[in-house]
């Protein structure tokens, strides 16, 4: 970084008030992720250094690009910087940050951050927070909070997953610092922005962000936040997922890979010809699974299930599975059985649906077999039936 | 997004009401059948008396199975062949009568004369029992009614916004909206009128049984308009000349990154050294993503196809 630190010079500019130019602005701003990575020059082979990731001031996050970054100086996350002469650009409708020979960066306190909390910024509803944004406020009850360990680089990192709901709808989140977040309170929440996650938006809170407890008599009850009856699968399609749906329908279709498959023992990948694509050669261990295709004549979900849930629609357990491939050693057998006693069912599920290429997909929590109650069926649809003879 | 196709609750009525195809222009696009119901149907999902499997086709190494579904409302032939093995070997098993569900793809085949003959090919059989089939066909009847009343209302005022039909499927608002303009002078109410016999067997009142043949259905058909892809210009020398400095590019990027893709922000940036913007670019890689000279199999990530 350069020598001598900057002072706090008008011409400051907020990241939500960016625009793509050719003035080159002057930005305080927090690492949020970044990347080391590598540009090779084609015409002379040369390595050109930079840093990638996200910047955020707590007004808005936007991407930067660093050329030639300090190679001495950790740049992580977290770290606070102030730039000027940092040009602005726009891809894909967003703005974007980057930084030259000509840029000066100087390290930055969190005093120097613009000052976002409080009443400077509006407050959001749960469905007014699509795709990426920040600079907002929110008010909602935790529905569920579970600790979880994850790798990020070398380091282990605890991090908070659940889900919000305010009424308007649910939303995911990941919390990288412990707010003490139990099920059912009610707490508003500043500094935070939204990610896309597999298609969805997922809320980050990190060190930055800043948690109240608030009167939970201002949101709905816990209950009325947790979906209790299926949704239209024609609906979920249109929603493009959901955090926990409940769905229902008639399964159509087995896809493969279903049946016995063979997992990585460390890392739970599937194996192919002996070789797990993170640790190499492994002895696969024997799984079962069902990819589902659950229909309810509107809309269709993939369910991805394991083998607790398998075994039970099936009727197999995994050891008499392997046995019967000792017995005929063909695999598509078993997954011929499978489909024989699968297609067909009437199930339920519970869980949350993310949207990819091919429609949506289901992780299930929770898979049963229901039945349809005829009687009250028929009561209903003979009610429709005299009513609409009786309409014009 | 090529969404994966829902199977429609529907009866042999109307499929055998159905007599418009929509067949899809583009490379693998699925066909579908149009009903005066109001379903837009490549799946469907039925339920009934399946009659014994016989087997049709002289040569023994394409076996092809049929057999007639049989519901409160008509019937209609099921078939399973080769491309089938799971269905087919699940209709080969039982030789009997059976109740069941099927689960297949509406195939239309227009003899000479133009008649239209309707079936299903089937992708998934189960055999089920007696309540399982009124509980089947108590959604299909809900659904069926439905889908009738949206037509309805389409046929009384076209220009009923979607918005007005909440609650109820995209897909089934257009299927509606075509099926009124295709269908102007169905007999809705007759149709409506003959599922009493499902609503029956849902409320246990009527066997499930095979109906006596049921009559022809008088329907007047508007055929579709043919659809024509627009014309494609020839590109200009102009056009040819940026093709070739975006693929020279990208082939460098390729050449020199370590996972054989080239990225496409840097590709951009490359470009708009050589002048070009980066709508030009991203018009560009629309173009031969198109032609299938260029793929983004990964976000961010080209190569060459």
């Amino acid at each position: 970084m350069v020598e001598a630190p900057l002072t706090n010079e008008p011409g400051e500019v907020r990241l939500k008030d960016l625009r793509a130019g050719d003035v080159p602005v002057h930005i305080v701003a927090r690492v949020v992720s970044v990347e080391r990575r590598e540009y090779t020059r084609p015409a002379d082979g040369r390595r050109r250094p930079f840093l990638a990731g996200l910047l955020s001031d707590g007004t808005a996050s936007v991407r930067f690009t660093w050329w030639d970054p300090p190679l001495n100086e950790e740049i992580g996350r977290g770290t606070i910087l102030r730039a000027q002469n940092v040009q602005v650009r726009e891809y894909q409708g967003r703005p974007e940050v980057s930084f030259s020979f000509r840029t000066r960066v100087a390290p930055a306190g969190p005093a120097d951050l613009p000052k976002v909390d409080s009443s400077d910024v509006p407050f959001r509803t749960i469905s007014e927070l699509r795709g990426r944004s920040e600079g907002f406020r929110l008010e909602a009850r935790v529905v569920r909070v579970a600790p979880k360990t994850v790798t990020v680089g070398a380091e282990q990192r605890q991090v908070h997953e659940g889900i919000l709901g305010d009424g308007t709808g649910l939303l995911a989140f990941s919390s990288w610092s412990d707010f003490h977040l139990t099920p059912n309170e009610a707490i508003r929440i500043a500094g935070a922005y939204v990610r896309t996650f597999r298609g969805r938006p997922q809320l980050v809170l990190d060190e930055a962000s800043i948690v109240a407890r608030i009167d939970p008599g201002r949101l709905p009850s816990i209950e009325s936040l947790q979906p209790s009856e299926p949704q239209s699968l024609a609906k979920l399609e249109a929603a493009g997922g959901s955090e926990w749906a409940v769905v229902e329908g008639i399964v159509v279709a087995l896809l493969p890979p279903s049946g016995l498959v063979y997992r990585c023992p460390t890392c739970q990948r599937p194996v192919a010809g002996g070789l797990c694509t993170e640790h190499g050669s492994v002895q696969g261990m024997a799984d079962l699974r069902a990819r589902l295709v659950l229909d309810d004549g509107r809309g269709t979900v993939t369910m991805n299930v394991g083998r607790p849930a398998t075994e039970s629609l099936w009727g197999v357990t995994l050891n008499e599975a392997l046995e019967r491939l000792r017995r005929s050693p063909d695999p598509s057998l078993l997954e011929s059985s499978l489909a024989e006693e699968v297609v067909g069912l009437r199930l339920r599920a519970r869980g949350r649906v993310f949207p990819d290429d091919f429609g949506l997909n289901l992780y299930p929590e929770s898979v049963e077999r229901v039945g349809v109650d005829v009687p009250a069926r028929a009561r209903e649809l003979r009610a429709r039936w005299e009513g609409d003879r009786g309409a014009p | 997004m090529a969404l994966r196709e829902p199977a429609w609750r529907t009866f042999a009525a109307e499929l055998n009401a159905a007599l418009q195809e929509e067949r899809g222009t583009t490379e693998r696009a699925a066909t579908y059948l149009l009903s005066p119901y109001g379903a837009r149907m490549n799946r469907v999902l039925l339920a009934g008396t399946l009659s014994s499997p016989e087997t049709i086709g002289k040569d023994p190494s394409q076996p092809f199975w049929r057999t007639r579904l049989v519901d409160p409302t008509g019937t209609i032939p099921v078939t399973a062949g080769a491309f089938q093995p799971r269905a087919m070997a699940q209709l080969q098993a039982v030789p009997g009568p059976r109740t069941a569900m099927v689960v297949g793809k509406v195939h239309l085949y227009r003899g000479n004369d133009g008649t239209a003959y309707i079936s299903v090919r089937a992708e998934g059989f189960r055999t089920i029992d007696e309540a399982t089939l009124r509980g089947i066909y108590a959604d299909a009847l809900a659904q069926s009614l439905d889908r009738l009343d949206l037509v309805q209302k389409l046929v009384g005022d076209p220009t009923l916004a979607d918005d007005r039909f909440d609650g109820r499927p995209a897909a089934w608002i257009r299927a509606a909206r075509e099926s009124a303009l295709r269908y102007p002078t169905a007999d809705r109410p007759g149709y409506r009128a003959a599922l009493r016999a499902v609503l029956e067997v849902v409320e246990g009142t009527r066997a499930v049984l095979p109906p006596a043949s049921p009559a022809a259905a008088e329907v007047r058909v508007v055929p579709a308009e043919p659809s024509i892809p627009p014309p494609r210009t020839a590109p200009s020398a102009e056009e040819r000349a940026q093709e070739s400095t975006f693929l020279d590019l990208l082939d460098e990027l390729v050449d020199n990154s370590s996972d054989g893709y080239a990225d496409l922000k840097e590709l951009v940036q490359r470009l708009a050294e050589h002048g070009m913007s980066s709508e030009m670019a991203e018009a560009l890689l629309d173009r031969l993503g198109e032609e299938g000279v260029v793929e983004e199999p990964i976000v961010g990530r080209l190569r060459r196809a």
